[in-house]
Order: structure tokens, then C-alpha cells, then sequence
């Protein structure tokens, strides 16, 4: 770990000076140590020890708090517990806040008082990539992003050529050669995103979504300049950065005209573009932001895409995303969706917005330092997916794609993870289709 | 009036007068600036986090864990009701017959629950690692303070009763009692965000 100088500890209190305010002030001082939180934190399901109880994430950052910006901290530390910021505390918050949490936020709704845990956790993050204590992973994930305009690194001509041979594939499959993947069109309704591990790992879930606005008749574009749905800086904690890369985004709408921005399946990518872009730019958009479960929902409920249950046959369980449903509100869209995909849904238990974490959040996917651990928790929803029998996870979140089959893989549940675009584009009955099937 | 009341009625000030100031701080702070397109409705959502949300069956540190939750809510009746016969005394009013009964079997309840409280911070590791002084300090007074009112209403032990309650109301604005405000403001910002985003009030999963 770096030394820690002056300039350092002044710029980390710098975030906290920055950020107080009613809603700051007002959960540093919340916390009355009951650690009823704890069995609320899949860490601490895992590994039932005092470091992973919430409460512990919330000590750190109010008792750096209380040191510098409370008379009786500054007075009397030993008292309240203040900390000053120095190694040790540095060290420990970056242990609590970036190894030891996938901010899903499952600890603020059953907290007993109500302090929202995962808004310390962020404001800690904040404080330490001012002081330049970002994991060098989730930096690197981050730097590729700002150098490339996303955060796989992918060329332009590389994420071309994938779309090509995608466009190629879906006008195979739909046996129609006006099936295109638009590229920078500008005045189109719809710009959608996606989260660049789709282009470099799942391109079938690119497909998957074109057939779908392609039987839509969707008026749609891909930008090619900036299509990335993920600000890693949001799970580092550099604003600057994390303002960067909201704002290209909004250039890029602007520039291709687009009425609707569309977010691919990406808790975070909600997240960070939907709820806090805004907040980065200090500005409301003049277009609409909405996800992709939103919008497939929306297609089903109108009409403008027929499906079939019976095409998909299979078990088929839900994982909710901490950031699209328990922090983002979307909890009616994916399970209307399934019941009209899909012949037999399971739900998890617990669901919703109690859903557990997957493992996978947080940034928890690019820190590689912390892999043991994050697979360690992952054993939680390996054993709630068992317990459901289906041989299907759909879920809407590609970063929790990528995390469920890591665990589907270590855990042996012989399960296959899918997308809602790729149940949804499975159960599609296109026009030239036979209509008899049709639900 | 004894210079004990003098000194209880100074340190209620003291304490009134730096908890009015954290509230109004609070407020004068104002809402967390949102930009983004609101998708809830925020009166419903605050309403639902002081009420529904509040509710031992959406809390797993609640439902999990039955008999402190039960013990905790037991040990803050005890401490409103200690307040409230603080002020009675205040005003020179009585309290008698089965309303003093009632009220002194109710402390002695509470004082229990917050005795087991500290002894479970004391005894289980994970507490103890998430405390400081303030913790013990802080669960001490409230539980001497409700111990002795309903001494106090058996036997009137006035010099003891007021210096306790001066201490523990002098020592209310500097550690973690005064969550006795944070915890509204903590409610209200829970609610507010959930409500911008549409989480709450919690839409219901169809069967």
C-alpha cells in the first residue's frame, strides 16, 4: 500500500467536507451498534465474524467522520471511537469497503434504524480513490473505459465486425435480409447500450435483442462510439471519473438525436446511468432513460411482440439484481415478462427486493484480489438456485451473468444462465411463423 | 425547588436546546439534491418507512432475532415512559395509585431488558468488537435512569433521581442517544430515496 502523506488524508477529508449535508450528517451519527444487521450481509451468511458485520463499514467511515468534524471526537476520541486517518485505517477501509461488500444494499432495508449502509460504503470508496487507494483491478476496468470508451478495451473495428456476423446470424435465423443491427443512425427513437461483455464474451445476447426490436419494428441504433451501459467509477468511488463517463453518454444521445436511451440488462449500468448520472452532472436529462426489462415488458403488454410459453419448456427461477430491483424499483417487469415466456417459472426464496446478492456486485467481478472471497459468498445462491430444481436462471444483469456461471461452474448445478432478451427472443413467434402456438 | 431540580431543569435546557439545534441543522440541510427523473411517489414512501417498513416482519434484525428485538422495543417504552414521569415530576403532578403500579412494574421490565442488552454487548464477541465506551456509557445511564424512577416511585429518593437524570440528559447530545433524532431524519432519508426510486411503498410480487 501506498504511504500515506498529509495531501492524501486532506484529500480524503476533502470527500467528506464535499458530500456533508442532511442525508451525510444524518447516518454518520444513526448507528447505535445493535448489529442486528449482520445476518442481513451474505458475507457475514458465509463467514459469521465481526468484520463483516455492516455495522463495521458503517464505524469506519462516521468514526473518521467524528475525528475531524465532531467536537466530542475531536476532543474526546476515545469516547465515540473517532479514528484518525492514518495506515491502519486506510487499510482496514479498504479491506471493509472494497473487498468485504458488493453494495447490493440488502443491509439498509433490514437495518433497525434505517442508515443506509451502502451510502457510507460509497462515501468511504469516494474518500479512498481521492486518496488513490482504488484496488489496481477495478482501476484498470475503469482506466479502459475512459482510454477506450469501454470497459473490455474492445476496437472499434472489433465491436464492428461482432455486430456484422451478428447481423448476418440474425438474418439467417429470421430468413429475412432487411434484419439489420443499426450502427450510429442518427433521429432513431431508441440509442441502446450494452455492457461490453456481451460483444466480447455473450454475443447471443446482442442477437438476442436485435430479434426482438427487429419483430417489434423497433426504430433503433447502436452507437458505436459509446455503447458501454457500466461506469466502474461508480463502484471505485471517483467522481471525475464516474462524471467522464456518464458524460459521453449523454453527448453520444445528443448526437445520434435519440429520443429513449435504453440500458442493456445491467444492475449497475441502471444504476449508475438511470439514478446517479444525473447526480454526477448535476443536471436532468432531456430524454428518456429506461432498461431493457422495462421496454421488453412494455413490447409484450402492447402487443408488438408475440411470444410463446411452450417454447420455453424448461424450469425457469429469477435472480433479481440488487441494483435494478431492491435500489432501482424494477420488480413487476422480469416476472411479468417470464410468465409470458415461459411455461413453468420458480421463484427463489428469498425474492425480490430481498433477494441475495449473487457475489458478483460491487465491482466485487474485476477485483481479482478479492476472487476466494467472492466465490465464498457465492455458495448462498448456489444453494437457493438448487433448492429451486429449475435448470434455468433468467436474470437481467450481465455482470451477474458472468458471476452465476462462476458459480454454476465451482458449485457443479448444471443450471444455464440466460438473459430476459434471450428468453424473450426464444419465445418469439415471428409473423411468418406458424400462428397457431400463439398464447 | 431544591438546587437537584435546578440542576435537572439546567441540564434538561442544555439537552433540549443542542437537540433542537442538530434537528433544525438537519433540516436547514435540506433534501439530497436528485436530478434524476423521480419514478415513486416520496410522501407514500416516507409514510411507508415510519410505518410498514418498520414492521418485524419486513426486518430480518427483527424477525431473526425475536427476543432482542422484543427486549429492545420493551427498553424504549421504558425510557418514554421514564421521560414522561420526569416531566410529570417536573410540573409537580402525581401519578398514584394502579398508574404507579402499572408504570413501576413497566421500568422494572425495561430495566431487565436493558440490562440483558448491556450483557449481551458485554458477552458476545461481535458486540463487544462494535463498541466504545459510549455504547456502555450510553446503555448505563438510560438503564439507571429507568431504574431509578421506579425506585423513586416507591421510596422518592429525589437527590439521586435528579442528579441521574441531569447526567443522562447532559450526556444525551454527545454520543450515540442522539439517534433519539437521527433516527426520524434516518427513516425520512431512507424513505426518500427508495421513494425517488420506486421501491417504496413496496410493489407487491403477483402470484
Amino acid at each position: 500500500m501506498e504511504k500515506l502523506t498529509d495531501e492524501k488524508i486532506q484529500k480524503g477529508l476533502e470527500v467528506l467536507r464535499r458530500e456533508v449535508g442532511s442525508k451525510l450528517l444524518t447516518h454518520v451519527n444513526s448507528c447505535v451498534h445493535c448489529g442486528l444487521c449482520a445476518e442481513s450481509c451474505v458475507y457475514y451468511n458465509v463467514e459469521p465474524n465481526e468484520h463483516f458485520v455492516p455495522a463495521k463499514k458503517v464505524d469506519i467511515v462516521s468514526s473518521v467522520y467524528r475525528r475531524y468534524y465532531s467536537t466530542t471526537g475531536k476532543f474526546i476520541p476515545w469516547l465515540t471511537g473517532a479514528r484518525k486517518l492514518d495506515d491502519a485505517t486506510i487499510e482496514e477501509m479498504v479491506d471493509l469497503l472494497y473487498g468485504s461488500c458488493t453494495m447490493c444494499g440488502r443491509c439498509n432495508k433490514h437495518c433497525s434504524v434505517g442508515v443506509d449502509i451502502e451510502y457510507l460504503v460509497r462515501t468511504g470508496r469516494a474518500m479512498l480513490a481521492e486518496m488513490g487507494y482504488v484496488p489496481e483491478t477495478l482501476q484498470k476496468t475503469v482506466d479502459a473505459a475512459i482510454n477506450t470508451g469501454n470497459n473490455m478495451g474492445i476496437s472499434t473495428e472489433d465491436f464492428v465486425d461482432t455486430l456484422k456476423w451478428l447481423e448476418e446470424e440474425l438474418q439467417f435465423e429470421v430468413e429475412d435480409d432487411n434484419a439489420i443491427i443499426p450502427l450510429d443512425e442518427k433521429g432513431k427513437d431508441i440509442m441502446y447500450t450494452l455492457n461490453p461483455r456481451e460483444p466480447k464474451f455473450f454475443p447471443l445476447s446482442i442477437s438476442a435483442m436485435a430479434k426482438v426490436f427487429y419483430a417489434a419494428g423497433e426504430s433503433w441504433t447502436l452507437s458505436t462510439k459509446m455503447y458501454d451501459v457500466t461506469n466502474y467509477a461508480y463502484f471505485s468511488g471517483n467522481l471525475e471519473e464516474g462524471q467522464l463517463i456518464a458524460q459521453r453518454m449523454v453527448d453520444e444521445m445528443k448526437s445520434l438525436k435519440a429520443n429513449r436511451c435504453i440500458l442493456a440488462e445491467c444492475g449497475h449500468g441502471t444504476r449508475s446511468f438511470r439514478w446517479e448520472a444525473p447526480n454526477y452532472l448535476e443536471q436532468g436529462f432531456s430524454f428518456e432513460v429506461e432498461t431493457s426489462v422495462e421496454l421488453l415488458a412494455e413490447y409484450i403488454r402492447e402487443g408488438r411482440i408475440k411470444v410463446d410459453p411452450e417454447k420455453n419448456q424448461e424450469i425457469v427461477t429469477l435472480h433479481d439484481p440488487c441494483n435494478l430491483t431492491r435500489s432501482g424499483g424494477i420488480l413487476e417487469e422480469q416476472r411479468y415478462i417470464l410468465s409470458k415466456c415461459v411455461k413453468n417459472f420458480v421463484e427463489m426464496t428469498p425474492k425480490g427486493t430481498d433477494n441475495l446478492c449473487c457475489g458478483g456486485g460491487g465491482g466485487q467481478l474485476s477485483m481479482s484480489e478479492y476472487n476466494e472471497r467472492r466465490m465464498r459468498i457465492s455458495g448462498l445462491k448456489a444453494d437457493q438456485i438448487r433448492k429451486t430444481e429449475a435448470s434455468v436462471v433468467a436474470t437481467p444483469c450481465h455482470n451477474c451473468v458472468d458471476q452465476l456461471i462462476q458459480t454454476n461452474a465451482a458449485y457443479k448445478l448444471n443450471v444455464k444462465i440466460k438473459t430476459l432478451a434471450e428468453i424473450v427472443a426464444d419465445a418469439i413467434v415471428l409473423d411468418n411463423e406458424n400462428e397457431e402456438n400463439i398464447s | 425547588m431544591f438546587w437537584y431540580q435546578w440542576l435537572a431543569i439546567a441540564a434538561l435546557a442544555i439537552c433540549m436546546i443542542s437537540c433542537i439545534y442538530l434537528f433544525f441543522r438537519i433540516i436547514s440541510l435540506g433534501n439530497p439534491p436528485e436530478y434524476a427523473r423521480r419514478a415513486g411517489n416520496i410522501g407514500k414512501a416516507v409514510r411507508y418507512s415510519f410505518t410498514g417498513a418498520m414492521s418485524p416482519r419486513q426486518k430480518e434484525s427483527a424477525y431473526l432475532h425475536l427476543p432482542t428485538y422484543i427486549a429492545g422495543i420493551i427498553y424504549h417504552i421504558g425510557t418514554f415512559l421514564s421521560i414522561i414521569i420526569f416531566f410529570i415530576y417536573l410540573f409537580d403532578l402525581n401519578i398514584g395509585g394502579w398508574a404507579c403500579q402499572l408504570a413501576v412494574g413497566i421500568l422494572i421490565a425495561s430495566s431487565l431488558c436493558g440490562i440483558g442488552i448491556l450483557i449481551k454487548r458485554i458477552m458476545k464477541h461481535e458486540l463487544r468488537s462494535l463498541s466504545n465506551p459510549d455504547d456502555y456509557i450510553s446503555n448505563i445511564l438510560v438503564t439507571a435512569f429507568q431504574v431509578i424512577t421506579a425506585v423513586d416511585m416507591i421510596y422518592s429518593v429525589w437527590p439521586a433521581y435528579y442528579i441521574i437524570s441531569a447526567l443522562l440528559l447532559l450526556y444525551l447530545p454527545l454520543g450515540k442517544l442522539k439517534h433519539a433524532v437521527y433516527f426520524f431524519a434516518a427513516r425520512y432519508h431512507l424513505g426518500f430515496f427508495y421513494g425517488w426510486r420506486g421501491v417504496w411503498p413496496p410493489k407487491h410480487i403477483r402470484k
